[in-house]
């Protein structure tokens, strides 16, 4: 990052404006859990000398936007310093990215060097890639095919029969509830 | 993979001569008492000859008084196996005496949940994660949660909570997240589709439901009980309700604590190795499960046919079947669950398991199932039907007694009151037995007091379940008839907390029907005869005063302050209970949002926190979109951002949360767009979004990862 310059005096833009895009940026930069005030300002007034360079040849574009834009510019340069070896699409380094700086513990250990994409610590870049190694257990398909399940009622007819051709016990018990049927009719008939 | 079946006789399957001796004594029994208790309604319905509204009741009669039969001979056997002094030979714990051998089988942990409470389910996971952790044996398990959820504040909310509790335990490469796209076939399917993925890398599956809750210790002992005992496919444990406010939540676990050991004891004698699967709190043995036990769709549409809904009793029989048995393993501690809060919330949850359990009537003749497979899908589908019997059994009663026939020989009349006193004793004994066999045991409580308050909790109990017993009745009949209709039902979370109960308009409007039904009933009995009234009696107090019973039961008036109603988890809870209830204490003193932001904190995280966004972004699966479907998106995301969220259908805000680079250039849009491009939620969610919490991941845990950025952003 270029050397501070606290002077900020944009040529184009109202100073509402800038004032929006300077509280937009400082709720930003709090998201990111960013508690380093001296940090957070810096990037504040950083990325805010950036944005009034680019409105100034957009002028049509609000400061806000701008200011966001080159806020998310920054991010992408410097995540992809630090995750350049790693085979990962753009889009998947802007999104893992900073999602490994929160798992290394960046915001708390190294805010100082939060979008510093000219002296990253060896340390935090390791941490940072090495939270985004860590994924899902790779899959090993098997194979779950439902089998059809037979409902056909003439089956459980089939069972039965079956059943009582090898279960001698069944057979008895048909012949008791036959018995018991007919002496409670023959029961009912004498009473 | 190899031929899943095993020899009949691998260890863990009960041998067959004991199993058919207890089967036959268990099924001698219930027909006999169903028997003699039929004969005496038969002398008692044909003394002046037969009317066909006393052959419909007979007909009716007799499968209510099996089932009453069965409940009573399972206790009676269940509270004698209690007592006997010699152990039961098929007891699976014996297998694993004096084995404290480390363990070599991997285990998966599967936790299926849809539109879940976030805090309670990674909550849950992380006292089952720590309770493994002091076993030592933490390395031979993985968690998996698997989210069916289906509305986007959810979907965020469990990804948030995946990622700080892996964070906060070190657990990345143990503790998994999968949300499916498609929910396709619910639960069974969830479960299935880790099967296909990752199942072949595990020898068990532990299932867990949303509100589940394990001890480690048992787990362990669950998966030595699965290795020395290779012919057990399915090993149930009896999970023990706990954590409940309400009166009828802790009615329901004292119950549960009181008789259901006995009833546990009572189904193991007699269903061996022919268990059912109750869909959680159980461990399986996954080779046999993946080969033999995907379901199939049932033949014609919902609501017979369709997608099995209550997929595990098919599962167990389907394992049976493979010749693995399905054991119920006897546990005291270290297996938990939560129940449904209110009446309504029972009512509800019923609702679904009656069309999952009506269902099974197409597999009652399918073939090729073990004997007791059939009979548990007809005991399940009679639990069920049974309502409508009792329903029409008690109108042809009121027809009868309206148009009454002499009953004068001595003979007819001693039938009746036999069968009445019969009837008595086989619905209140067990419950008597049990009661009689604490206070002489002190199975529960070993001090005296808190025996003779378990006495007054069961007479409570008894009064309060004799009066919910007919609203059940009837509700359940009008399920059964609705099912038979064609009227489905829809797969909504269940509701296992409180929440502020049930307020008067809400009971009013469930139960008002049947009050009205109630004062007709009430007034027909009084016009048939005094006698009548009496004897129909305690169905119609339960109907006139469903609506403040409904408000009792509901409320968080539950008798704890009398002692009433306890049960040994309150009085002692388990590590991981206790565990539970304080992380989630903790959670409740986090900061509230304005309630609109509340309502969409997920959402608000997705879209406005970094983290989030790239966590979101990293887990969801690319995929090319057409030009079509980008416009779309576009003017989704443009309306989101200018009206804010509520101005979405939720398929629309499922949309774009779905597609990578739209959430992702949500982010920037949102934090670009100045004040008046904004919907006043996002310029709100904006302003309050860093003062709600300290980190955007411990929202909704607790934080016990030693998180220093809390103190940071308190000088902040």
């Amino acid at each position: 990052m270029e050397a501070l310059n606290i002077q900020f005096a944009p040529a184009t833009g109202t100073e509402e404006e800038w004032n929006e895009a300077y509280a937009r940026l400082a709720d930003y930069f709090r998201s990111y859990r960013l508690h380093n005030r001296i940090r957070r300002t810096q990037l504040i007034l950083e990325t805010l000398r950036r944005a009034a360079l680019a409105h100034a040849r957009e002028p049509q574009k609000k400061p806000t936007a701008h200011a966001i834009e080159q806020a998310r510019a920054m991010m992408q340069h410097w995540l992809r310093s630090i995750y350049s070896d790693m085979q990962m699409t753009p889009a998947q380094i802007e999104a893992s990215g900073k999602l490994g700086f929160y798992l290394a513990g960046g915001s708390e250990r190294w805010p100082q060097f939060f979008l510093d994409e000219n002296n990253p610590p060896e340390e935090m870049a390791e941490a940072m890639r090495l939270a985004v190694r860590t994924s899902g257990p790779r899959l090993q398909v098997s194979k779950m095919t439902p089998r059809d399940i037979d409902l056909g009622l003439t089956e459980v007819a089939e069972n039965t029969f079956d059943r009582l051709a090898k279960e001698q016990w069944a057979r008895y018990v048909i012949l008791a509830v036959f018995v018991l049927l007919v002496v409670g009719y023959v029961y009912s008939l004498l009473r | 993979m190899s031929s899943p079946v095993p020899p009949p006789m691998l260890p863990g399957m009960p041998p067959q001569g004991i199993a058919r001796a207890r089967r036959a004594t268990f099924f001698v029994l219930t027909l006999l008492g169903t028997l003699l208790g039929s004969w005496l309604l038969t002398i008692y319905l044909s003394a002046s000859g037969w009317r066909w509204a006393e052959v419909l009741l007979l007909l009716c009669f007799i499968p209510l008084y099996y089932q009453l039969n069965g409940g009573f001979w399972t206790a009676l056997i269940g509270v004698w196996l209690q007592n006997r002094p010699e152990d039961d030979p098929l007891d699976l714990w014996k297998t694993i005496e004096g084995d404290d051998s480390a363990i070599s089988a991997s285990t998966a942990i599967i936790i299926p949940v849809y539109n879940e409470d976030v805090t309670r389910v990674w909550e849950g996971l992380r006292v089952t994660y720590e309770s493994l952790a002091k076993t030592g044996q933490l390395e031979h398990y993985d968690f998996y949660v698997l989210s069916d959820s289906d509305q986007t504040n959810k979907w965020i909310e469990e990804q948030t909570a995946w990622l700080e509790l892996c964070r906060q335990l070190g657990a990345f490469g143990k503790i998994f997240y999968r949300k499916r796209r498609k929910p396709i076939n619910r639960k069974s399917g969830n479960v299935s589709d880790f099967c296909r993925r990752w199942g072949k890398r595990y020898r068990y599956m532990i299932v867990f439901d949303a509100d589940s809750l394990m001890s480690g210790a048992l787990m362990v002992a669950m998966t030595r009980i699965m290795e020395k005992n290779p012919g057990v496919g399915i090993l149930q444990t009896f999970p023990k309700q706990v954590a409940s406010e309400t009166l009828l939540g802790r009615l329901m676990q004292f119950a549960q604590a009181l008789y259901g050991p006995a009833f546990m004891a009572g189904i193991n004698y007699w269903q061996g190795g022919e268990a059912n699967f109750w869909g959680h709190n159980a461990i399986i043995r996954l080779e046999p499960f993946i080969k033999e036990c995907a379901l199939p769709p049932l033949p014609k549409t919902v609501p017979f046919g369709g997608h099995i809904l209550s997929h595990d009793f098919v599962e167990a029989a389907l394992m049976r079947k493979a010749g693995y048995a399905v054991r119920l393993l006897n546990t005291i501690r270290g297996s938990y669950e939560e129940g449904p809060p209110t009446l309504i919330d029972t009512l509800k949850r019923d609702r679904r398991w009656c069309q999952g359990n009506m269902q099974h009537f197409w597999l009652l003749f399918a073939k090729g199932w073990h004997f007791m497979s059939r009979m548990n899908f007809f005991h399940g589908v009679l639990s069920y039907v049974s309502s409508p019997l009792w329903f029409v059994f008690l109108v042809l009663s009121t027809y009868l007694a309206a148009t009454p026939v002499m009953h004068d020989s001595a003979q007819v009349a001693r039938a009746g009151q036999l069968l009445l006193w019969l009837t008595v004793m086989l619905i209140f004994l067990p419950k008597v037995v049990i009661v009689l066999d604490e206070m002489f045991t002190g199975r529960l409580f070993k001090p005296l007091p808190q025996r003779l308050m378990t006495l007054v909790g069961s007479i409570a109990d008894t009064v309060i379940f004799t009066l919910m017993a007919p609203v059940m009745m009837w509700f359940h009949s009008r399920f059964v008839v609705k099912i038979i209709l064609g009227q489905g039902v829809s797969w909504v979370a269940q509701k296992r907390k409180s929440g502020g109960g049930v307020d008067w308009r809400e009971a009013i409007l469930t139960f008002g029907g049947i009050t009205l039904l109630g004062v007709v009933w009430s007034m027909i009995a009084w016009w048939v005869s005094i006698d009548f009234l009496i004897w129909i009696s305690p169905i119609l107090i339960s109907f006139l005063l469903a609506v403040p019973l409904a408000i009792i039961l509901g409320s968080s008036k539950s008798g704890l302050r009398f002692g009433l109603f306890l049960t040994p988890e309150e009085l002692e809870p388990p590590t991981v209970l206790s565990d539970l209830e304080d992380n989630l204490a903790e959670v409740k003193t986090r900061l509230q949002l304005p309630p609109e932001i509340e309502k969409n904190y997920g959402l608000m995280q997705v879209c406005l926190d970094p983290y989030v966004n790239g966590l979101h972004v990293s887990l969801l699966r690319r995929r090319r979109n057409t030009e079509d479907s980008s416009e779309y998106l576009e003017q989704i995301a443009d309306r989101f951002i200018k009206q804010g969220p509520q101005a979405l259908k939720p398929r629309e805000v499922n949309a774009i949360i779905n597609d990578t680079d739209t959430v992702a250039s949500l982010h920037y849009r949102l934090w670009s767009a100045s004040e008046n491009e904004l919907a006043p939620f996002w310029s709100l969610a904006i302003k309050q979004y860093n003062l709600a919490s300290t980190n955007p991941f411990t929202h909704l845990l607790a934080n016990k990862g030693g998180d220093t950025i809390s103190s940071s952003v308190a000088q902040d």
